[in-house]
């Protein structure tokens, strides 16, 4: 079966680690520079007094005038998750997280481990610790996972056979599609506001009215993809971090900083001469907030000048002045040198590089990315018979 | 148990290659496509029909179109006469 451990609000309880005292109050996440006035995810006794996540902030504060609002805290909240998926490991579980506050996992590989699938689930919930109000469901689908874990209370197992499936699904709300507002807004116009609803359409009366993005949709209403489930790849732990005895805005000393940084984390031994492929910039920002960008190189590189350069306009996005920076080696290659050609490399060496290349390409894009084509009826009348995509993963 | 991702026994789903996408297409009184995805049809190059599979519970009957947009683009799309629906598909 597929498990989903959702943590709902996510954002916000990782904002609100370092203030426990406001979580009982009425709080919500403010929107982020740059963003749409409205609100992200708000507390229980904020809900209690009529505020609801995507609220205009003005409606928001005339209903309720003593929300408090909080920054966005990116980068607590990836060490939070950081910290969650590594406990979840630590207990056996193969984990593979689609964003903050969502992973999926398959229990076949621990249900002999826990004796079962309702103990291996409650296993899970305590990994995750009780501070985060984990929901957690597992169905045979992938989507049917996510509504189970999004129906659950918390310290609730929900676990949908294959045969409920569709009727488990059908009184379930629209909302749980990953469908845009307007296509939301059209749906409702149609008086279609249950997954149930939504499945009994025909499929190709969906695509042509609202497209892929409605036909996929139509697809999760009836139950979604058996797709299975990777694990992912523990990252490396290599950090550096540097903390100013004041706030600072000036550019050339972040700048300067920065390649203090960046000298400081090639030298560490446990990069045992390995080039570097994907970074990650973080920063504590005056007034609590945080801030992180990822960075994937476009070859693999451990010269403190070429990383520099990379990292170096990323510095111009900070939002506030930086009262810590940090860098942290997020995936490191294989290779420990890069030696020039004096003849055209061919056969073993291109196929290497090849490889090393498409590596490259996961690092940015994610697992499942780079596939191969492989013909299975070139002969078929039918287009999409002929040939299939296959995931490669090395 | 944790997985070795890099395991070779790890089942991975394959994907379709040229799978039909839905196209918003307006049809002439002939049947004929008039407008692929808000663009209009300049010409009809060639018209063919496939019917497979109609020994299986998912027959394929379909009534495929190369068309030539306003735009200057090729475009091959069909409609789906065993489920209704218009789709655009490369590789056809």
């Amino acid at each position: 079966m597929i498990a989903c451990i959702l943590i709902p609000g996510f954002a916000l309880r990782a904002a609100l680690q370092a203030r426990p005292g406001l979580q009982l109050g009425p709080v919500a996440l403010a929107p982020g520079p740059g963003k749409d006035a409205v609100l992200g995810p708000v507390t229980a006794s904020a809900e209690a007094a009529g505020i609801r996540p995507g609220m205009r902030l003005g409606e928001a504060l005339a209903t309720c005038p003593s929300l408090t609002l909080v920054d966005e805290d990116p980068a607590a909240a990836e060490d939070a998750w950081e910290g969650i998926v590594r406990r979840l490991e630590d207990a056996g579980i193969a984990v593979e997280p689609a964003e903050l506050g969502c992973a999926y996992f398959e229990t076949r590989g621990v249900e002999r481990l826990y004796g079962g699938v309702e103990a291996a689930l409650r296993r899970a919930l305590a990994a995750v610790g009780s501070g985060w109000d984990a929901r957690i469901g597992a169905a045979e689908r992938r989507f049917a996972a996510l509504a189970a874990a999004s129906v659950s209370r918390p310290g609730q197992v929900v676990i949908v056979s294959d045969s409920q499936t569709r009727d488990f699904l059908a009184p379930l709300p629209l909302s749980l599609l990953p469908l845009g507002q307007e296509q939301h807004e059209e749906l409702e116009e149609l008086g279609v506001g249950r997954l149930g609803e939504l499945a009994r359409l025909p499929g190709s009366a969906v695509a042509e009215r609202l497209g892929p993005h409605g036909h996929r949709a139509w697809k999760e209403a009836q139950g979604g993809k058996r797709a299975r489930i990777r694990g992912r790849r523990p990252p490396g732990e290599i950090i550096e971090g540097l903390a100013f005895p004041e706030a600072v805005a000036n550019e050339l000393t972040l700048r300067r900083a920065l390649g203090a940084l960046v000298e400081q984390v090639l030298a560490r031994p446990e990069r045992a001469g390995r080039f570097v492929r994907k970074l990650a910039l973080s920063a504590r920002l005056v007034g609590g907030g945080s801030w992180r960008r990822t960075l994937t190189l476009r070859e693999p590189a451990a010269e403190v000048t070429r990383i520099r350069t990379a990292l170096g306009p990323k510095l111009a996005e900070l939002p506030a002045p930086v009262l810590e920076l940090r860098l942290e080696l997020v995936e490191l290659a294989e290779g420990t040198g890069r030696q020039l050609e004096l003849v055209r490399a061919g056969g073993a060496d291109l196929e290497s590089r090849l490889k090393d290349g498409l590596r490259q390409v996961r690092a940015s894009t994610g697992t499942g990315s780079v596939c191969s084509v492989v013909e299975v009826a070139p002969w078929s009348r039918i287009p999409e018979a002929r040939a299939l995509f296959v995931p490669r993963d090395e | 148990m944790v997985t070795d991702p890099r395991s070779s026994s790890s089942v991975r789903a394959a994907g379709r290659v040229n799978a039909p996408q839905p196209a918003l297409v307006e049809q002439g009184f002939d049947g004929t496509p008039r407008r692929v995805n808000r663009e209009g049809v300049a010409l009809v190059r060639e018209e063919w029909r496939v019917v497979d599979r109609w020994w299986t519970e998912e027959p394929i009957s379909r009534h495929y179109f190369e068309v030539v947009l306003e735009g200057g683009r090729n475009a091959v799309v069909f409609r789906d006469q065993e489920r209704g629906g218009w789709f655009s598909q490369r590789g056809a």
